[in-house]
């Protein structure tokens, strides 16, 4: 008897969340990607909350920024708001070749590149152009690089190799490339701190440019002749001489089977278009003011309604 | 003596009667000659390596996209294990989160949730279960990581029960069939020593990307320790016991679940704690597979530098290990009522009818008061009209965060220079000479060894393990994982067998002690003359006061041991004193500035004080320490005496809780190791030792420990001073188990090396890492699997090494 | 011994080894001291042969290591002999199955351990009732009776304690007490006294004894000591080496020593307590003055022949004849003599 009751009891709890699929089914929740940088986390709370408030039900799953896509691919999620050019092209295009759909670009232009903080421009004034920079080299060096200077790269498995370019500038510099984005700016945070002279890697946008001063390093214009003309360039014997393209792509990326399930969540989707100075104002929100990304982005929302509301039409 | 004879190889083989270094020196030079004539000794031939690589990554693939199992697509069979295991979990994120929206029920209110864990505390446990549970569960609550702990929770309360079940049922089948043991031991071997981020992307492929995957990676990697100690707890439990049960009458089924699975019950405990831990240390890596909760928010944190945040969600999940490994502990050993019968119904349910209570007051108050559902992100209350916040975490935060940048700017000077000494001198040679070695060296000693120590077989295995990533070309990246290795794990043992030593013999504690306060008042006064703090008056008073009693202090303490207890207990009480007052003076500048912070004040000076009250933290445990020992010195016996005990309960409370420790992310202190020491080795070494210094210094405290105590009197007897007796007796005894400690350390490090290519590397760990986001699986779980291969082939020396020994002390 | 037996043993052996059935069997069943250490085999036991008679307290004695626990685990089937033949009331004990061997268990034998094996999850309560528990006695009797046992063996009062909370002592108790729940027909008991301090050791003989004479169980009882042997004893068996050296009433062991090795056992026993009149007795004497029983240990007249001056006549009980006369010289050559030798 006792067991009967036990039984019943475990058997009445699992049929609850049961009948909670049960309802669930009718309007299945949309998955939208979270990842662990602030304008993409703002923003996906964003198109999250133009969904709900169309009458979609939202979950949001956090993930690995290379992971997603095969997930993205497979339906396991739906939707991820910011897929960039230079650290996810190469996953965003597998996927694509496995199913996963391009879901347009926005306007929002990106651009990857060395990068120093102001302050190193007055111990080396000429370090705002290669040639300028290549020539304090020495002052960027370590224990591991020395004499040569150290260049801090991006994570390894983001596609860019920077030890060609440096070879092909013959530039006096090692690139050491970090595990992940957070190693990054821990170096440039201690180096900041200590004013001490740093190269690094860095992108736009991003919240560094909120909290950091600094600018990129520029490079001979990149043209498709450059990687393909030995002759182009600074270095006459050498492809590959010239800096990275100052406007790559942001991209969203969707499962193929959103259109049939929630045409009107998809045709939103596809309208849905972020500048530099709209994505700058919601990381800037959480980076500087120390709003909750959830909060940023209701405040985005009420910021910027006609934006929302285009994205119906 | 015969024995030892009989181990000797026959006479005639005379190579074999050579010593055993000319062997090792022989198969050196054999293989540096080799290179120099063959190429291939030196790098493994491009054309003969083994695409393994590409085979296994086809094999996942072909596995995900086109295998089938009786006409089933495998893929729909993992799938509908992940969809099954959904369930579970989806019911967890209801009653905890989500709420049951069917049928208009809210999640759990965090009032009733809280209110049920300290009541369940109170019923399974004492005041102190209880004082943990209430603390845990303000902390959450005012630390703004309450829903996201609720989130990880969903996952935990899941996992945890699975591993356990799991574990136990796999433990009890390896000890009923020789199969299953030939099939498992080795797994479990392969399911701990794979760093768990190499089954991630291969798991996330097969089995739906999301929480179900973060679910059976945890699962995978929290079950072996279960099965372990089934198997351990269902080997050890006394014959006699069995016996009396068999002979009782008991049928087979009977004979495991009335008598060998109870009186187990101490080991499977033990088992369970190491399933909480373990499911814990995970929640970070979990996040990456798509479970949400507070290590999505940790790694979020730390991607923003917000370093005080990721400390506090850090301490979050740290806290709730400690909760749930107490409370199932405390469960597992609670009292049967013996009177239970002669009360009444009510009092016999009181915990769980105020609980019932509890819970339905609040639903509905929740409906009223969103407080009550959700812990509020501002403690705030009105005084004259004016919101006054009570506690702020995020402005404790900013206060950590600018305190830690501090420290980094002023330490930075005086680490960097040992920073890139040690790196040209000894790290990079080091890296180098491995890289330069030839493969047949390095093959040949481990082989050699090998078969030293456990014989022909043992061999084998090793040189199949060392020979699998030669030849599918993984020398380089497994050499510079070997060296990270060695190094990391030759400085934990330097540090952490002291630190073991010391913890077992507490009296031997006591010079260092002194000289340790003596080394951190030098340090005070340096720090006080040479670096201008903005440091508030009243710590620049308890510093002046150090400088006056440190002159005495410093003198006699050296000359400590020659005292006469009389005079020692002059000095206990005058330290005492000193560190009363100075704590004092601490606490009351930490609270004027941090009142002052929390107020808009500057930030710095708070963080200032902190610096300079560094020390000071350090002393509060000596002089509670301190305290204690005069205090009943004074009163009764010798002070030595009643410290030294009061020392070994210590150090096993700490040891305890060391455990518990690790469930701290690791991925917080790489940052502080990158700002401090850049990237490189040097970072990577120095955030592997903190956590693979534990097992060095827990198992040499143990093996000191577990010497039986007629030895060490009759090495009293026989006149030894406690240092003849520690290095003529006791550490020659308890070699072999700290020997294990050396093999538990490596491990350690080796799993490290997957964590620490976070920082940035270009060893085995780096191509874990970087496989998850190519999504090679192939050369994943190959580097995955060779760092398994190194622990073994560690594991298996040491361990022969270990047990022959211990067979010859007779302690086997 | 009129009584008929109640185990039979015949030939028992077991031997432990990589393969002990096919190294008996190469043997012919009876291999060489020589032949077992070469090969590398241990015969725990070798071929061993004895009756337990319905009744009777059998002791088997021997030093560690000289195969006694191993054999009572053959008779108990703990352990399976390699070869050899053993009946239960007239069953083939190795035939059975293992249902049938698990109802003898649960009904027929009870057994005591060296080191208790008291569940430690269980309080005392719990412990006795468990071998009725596992049987399927409803929980109102078995409490009942378990209560009846914990009350036989002194522990009334502590039912809700758990072991740890008791002494070595009180925890050989409850091993009792559970070892009886069941009224087994045959107790074994494997040196259930050896863990214990002497004061305690003596105590619980002393309760052993109290409770035998209520019980009157067969026993089988293992020990090292033989003076506890001696004090317990209906018979005694003494094993050497795996085999059984010699197997007879105590005073017989004591008087007639099969070999050195039991002699060796016999010199240190105390003969006064073991050694009756009749053994010892000289022929009738004439100037003898009262009388002893001849059955009667030498120990118990040992005042009165000592004290007096003349010889006392011994007279057999039955038949009340005087069958011989005992003097001083003899009693003390008796108690003391052998010691001088």
């Amino acid at each position: 008897m006792k067991y009967a009751l036990k039984g019943a009891l475990v058997a009445a709890m699992m049929a609850v969340p049961g009948l909670a699929f049960a309802e669930a089914e009718s309007d299945d929740p949309i998955i939208i990607v979270q990842n662990n940088w602030t304008s993409q986390l703002v923003l996906s709370y964003v198109v999250g909350k133009a969904l709900e408030a169309e009458g979609y039900t939202v979950e949001y799953a956090p993930s690995d920024s290379q992971l997603q896509f095969q997930a993205i691919a497979d339906g396991d999620m739906h939707f991820q708001v910011e897929a960039w050019e230079g650290s996810m092209k190469s996953a965003f295009e597998k996927a694509v070749e496995n199913g996963m759909v391009d879901a347009g670009t926005h306007s929002a232009a990106t651009r990857e590149e060395w990068w120093i903080p102001n302050y190193v421009l007055e111990k080396c004034p000429g370090a705002g152009s290669w040639q300028g920079l290549d020539r304090c080299a020495e002052m960027f060096a370590t224990a591991e690089t020395k004499p040569k200077g150290r260049f801090v790269g991006p994570p390894a498995d983001w596609g860019k190799n920077y030890a060609d370019r440096i070879d092909a500038l013959e530039m006096n510099f090692e690139a050491i490339n970090v595990g992940q984005a957070a190693t990054l700016w821990a170096e440039l945070q201690s180096a900041y701190d200590r004013k001490e002279p740093i190269v690094l890697f860095n992108w736009t946008p991003n919240f560094i440019e909120s909290k950091f001063e600094g600018q990129f390093v520029d490079f001979p214009a990149p043209s498709a002749a450059c990687n393909e003309v030995k002759e182009w360039g600074p270095n006459p014997n050498a492809t590959g001489d010239c800096g990275a393209p100052h406007s790559g792509w942001l991209k969203k990326a969707a499962w193929s089977g959103l259109a049939e399930k929630y045409p009107g969540a998809w045709s939103m989707m596809q309208n849905i278009d972020f500048s530099n100075a709209q994505i700058a104002a919601a990381a800037l929100m959480v980076d500087v003011d120390g709003m909750e990304p959830e909060e940023a982005a209701e405040k985005w929302i009420e910021d910027n309604a006609d934006v929302v509301a285009g994205w119906k039409g | 003596m015969t024995e030892v004879m009989a181990h000797r190889p026959s006479e005639g083989l005379s190579l074999a009667r050579l010593p055993g270094w000319v062997h090792f020196a022989l198969i050196m030079v054999a293989g540096v000659l080799l290179s120099l004539v063959w190429e291939g000794a030196t790098r493994w031939p491009e054309a003969w390596v083994i695409p393994a690589e590409p085979w296994l990554t086809g094999y996942i693939e072909w596995l995900k996209n086109d295998a089938t199992i009786f006409g089933v697509e495998f893929k729909e069979i993992t799938r509908g294990i992940g969809a099954a295991l959904k369930a579970p979990v989806k019911w967890a994120e209801y009653l905890l989160y989500r709420g049951f929206k069917g049928i208009g029920l809210g999640p759990l209110p965090w009032v009733a949730v809280a209110a049920g864990v300290i009541i369940f505390a109170h019923w399974v446990g004492d005041w102190k279960l209880v004082a943990l549970c209430v603390f845990s569960m303000i902390y959450l609550a005012v630390f703004n990581v309450w829903k996201d702990s609720m989130k990880t929770m969903t996952i935990v309360i899941v996992a945890v029960p699975m591993a356990a079940l799991l574990g136990v049922v796999l433990g009890i089948w390896v000890t009923r069939s020789r199969i299953a043991e030939r099939i498992f031991t080795p797994m479990f071997d392969l399911m701990q020593a794979i760093p768990h981020m190499a089954y991630l992307a291969p798991v996330a492929a097969l089995f739906a990307f999301g929480p179900v995957t973060a679910l059976i990676a945890t699962v995978i990697f929290a079950m072996p320790p279960m099965a372990r100690c089934t198997i351990l707890g269902l080997q050890t439990v006394s014959s006699d016991v069995l016996e009396a049960g068999q002979m009782s009458g008991c049928t087979k089924r009977q004979a495991l679940w009335k008598v060998a699975l109870p009186s187990s019950k101490r080991t499977l405990m033990l088992g369970l704690n190491q399933v909480v831990m373990q499911t814990l240390a995970m929640v970070v890596i979990a996040s990456i597979a798509g479970a949400t909760g507070l290590g999505h928010k940790l790694l979020y944190s730390l991607q923003q530098l917000r370093l005080g945040v990721a400390i506090e969600q850090g301490i979050a999940i740290t806290l709730i290990a400690i909760v749930l490994d107490r409370l199932t502990q405390a469960y597992a050993y609670k009292e049967t009522d013996h009177f239970a019968a002669e009360k009444s119904w009510v009092q016999r349910h009181k915990h769980m009818l105020t609980f019932l209570v509890i819970l339905v007051v609040s639903y509905i108050a929740a409906e009223f008061y969103r407080w009550v559902n959700i812990p509020p992100s501002k403690f705030t209350y009105m005084v004259d009209g004016e919101k006054v916040t009570l506690f702020d975490a995020k402005q404790l935060a900013r206060t950590i965060d600018a305190a830690l940048r501090e420290f980094n700017t002023w330490a930075y000077p005086y680490i960097n220079p040992i920073r890139d000494w040690t790196t040209i001198n000894v790290l990079i040679p080091t890296r180098d000479f491995f890289l330069w070695l030839p493969w047949p060296v390095f093959v040949g000693v481990i082989a050699l060894a090998a078969l030293r120590l456990g014989g022909l077989g043992v061999m084998l295995l090793c040189i199949a393990l060392a020979m699998s990533f030669i030849v599918t070309g993984f020398w380089e990246q497994a050499m510079k994982t070997t060296y990270v290795v060695l190094i990391a794990a030759t400085i934990s043992v330097l540090i952490g067998v002291p630190l073991g030593v010391l913890a077992a013999n507490p009296v031997l504690l006591m010079p260092p002690i002194l000289m340790l306060i003596g080394i951190i008042e030098i340090y005070q006064i340096v720090a006080w003359l040479l670096v201008p703090l903005t440091v508030p008056d009243i710590v620049i008073f308890s510093t002046t006061i150090d400088i006056a009693v440190f002159a005495t202090i410093a003198v006699l303490a050296v000359l400590f041991l020659a005292l006469s207890p009389r005079l020692r207990e002059v000095i206990f009480i005058v330290f005492a004193i000193k560190q009363i007052v100075d704590v004092i003076f601490w606490i009351l500048s930490l609270l004027i500035t941090l009142i002052s912070s929390i107020g808009g004040g500057d930030v710095s000076g708070f963080s200032a004080a902190l610096m300079s009250g560094l020390p000071s933290a350090a002393w509060i445990v000596t002089a509670l320490l301190l305290l204690r020992g005069v205090g009943d010195g004074l009163f009764q016996g010798s002070p030595l005496v009643n410290l030294a005990q009061f020392f070994q309960s210590v150090t096993r409370v700490i040891l305890s809780t060391c455990d518990t420790l690790q469930t701290f992310p690791s991925f917080i202190y790489l940052i502080p190791a990158i700002m401090l020491f850049k990237i490189g080795d040097f970072a990577n070494i120095f955030a592997i030792i903190p956590y693979a210094m534990v097992p060095a210094i827990r198992y040499t405290y143990l093996g000191l420990k577990r010497i039986p105590p007629v030895t060490v009197e009759a090495a009293i007897a026989n006149g030894t001073t406690p240092m003849q007796r520690l290095w003529k007796v006791e550490l020659p005894v308890a070699l072999p188990e700290i020997m294990l400690g050396l093999n538990q350390t490596i491990l350690f490090a080796l799993a490290m090396t997957a964590i620490t290519a976070l920082i940035g590397s270009t060893d085995l760990g780096q191509e874990v890492v970087r496989s998850i986001s190519t999504q090679n699986f192939g050369r994943g779980i190959l580097a995955g699997l060779f760092i398994a291969a190194l622990g073994i082939i560690a594991d298996r020396l040491i361990g022969s090494w270990a047990a022959e020994r211990k067979r010859q002390l007779g302690v086997a | 011994m009129q009584a008929e037996a109640q185990i039979k043993c015949r030939n028992l052996w077991k031997v432990f080894g990589a393969n002990p059935k096919q190294f008996l069997k190469k043997h012919h069943g009876n291999p060489s001291a020589e032949a077992l250490n070469e090969e590398g085999y241990i015969g725990a036991v070798q071929d061993v042969s004895f009756d337990v008679n319905q009744g009777e307290i059998l002791i088997i004695m021997g030093l560690s290591g000289s195969g006694k626990s191993t054999l009572i685990r053959c008779i108990t089937r703990l352990n399976d002999p390699t070869a050899g033949e053993m009946e239960y009331e007239g069953r083939d004990l190795l035939k059975l199955s293992d249902r049938e061997l698990i109802d003898i268990r649960r009904h027929k034998m009870g057994m005591v351990f060296q080191n208790f094996g008291l569940l430690p999850h269980r309080d005392v309560l719990e412990n006795v009732a468990f071998p009725l528990e596992v049987q399927g006695v409803p929980k109102a009797d078995r409490v009942e009776r378990a209560k009846q046992m914990i009350e036989l063996v002194g522990l009334g009062g502590r039912e809700s304690y758990f072991p740890r909370e008791l002494s070595g002592g009180q925890q050989q108790r409850v091993g009792i007490a559970r070892s009886l729940a069941v009224e087994p027909d045959i107790w074994f008991l494997d040196e259930p006294f050896s863990a214990l301090d002497p004061l305690i050791r003596a105590e619980m003989q002393d309760e052993f004894i109290r409770l035998q004479t209520m019980l009157k169980k067969t026993i089988v009882f293992i020990t090292h000591d033989f003076e506890e042997a001696t004090k317990l004893a209906d018979r005694i068996g003494i094993m050497k080496d795996g085999r059984m050296v010699q197997m007879d009433t105590p005073e017989q062991i004591v008087l007639n020593p099969a070999d050195d090795y039991v002699a060796e056992f016999a010199k240190n026993a105390p003969h006064e307590r073991i050694v009756s009149v009749r053994a010892i007795m000289g022929p009738v004497a004439a100037d003898a003055v009262g009388s002893v029983e001849s059955t009667a240990k030498i120990g118990s007249c040992a005042e009165q022949v000592l004290t007096g001056e003349h010889p006392v006549a011994v007279v057999d009980p039955a038949t009340h004849e005087v069958v011989g006369s005992i003097d001083r010289h003899r009693i003390a050559t008796s108690i003391f003599g052998r010691r001088a030798a």
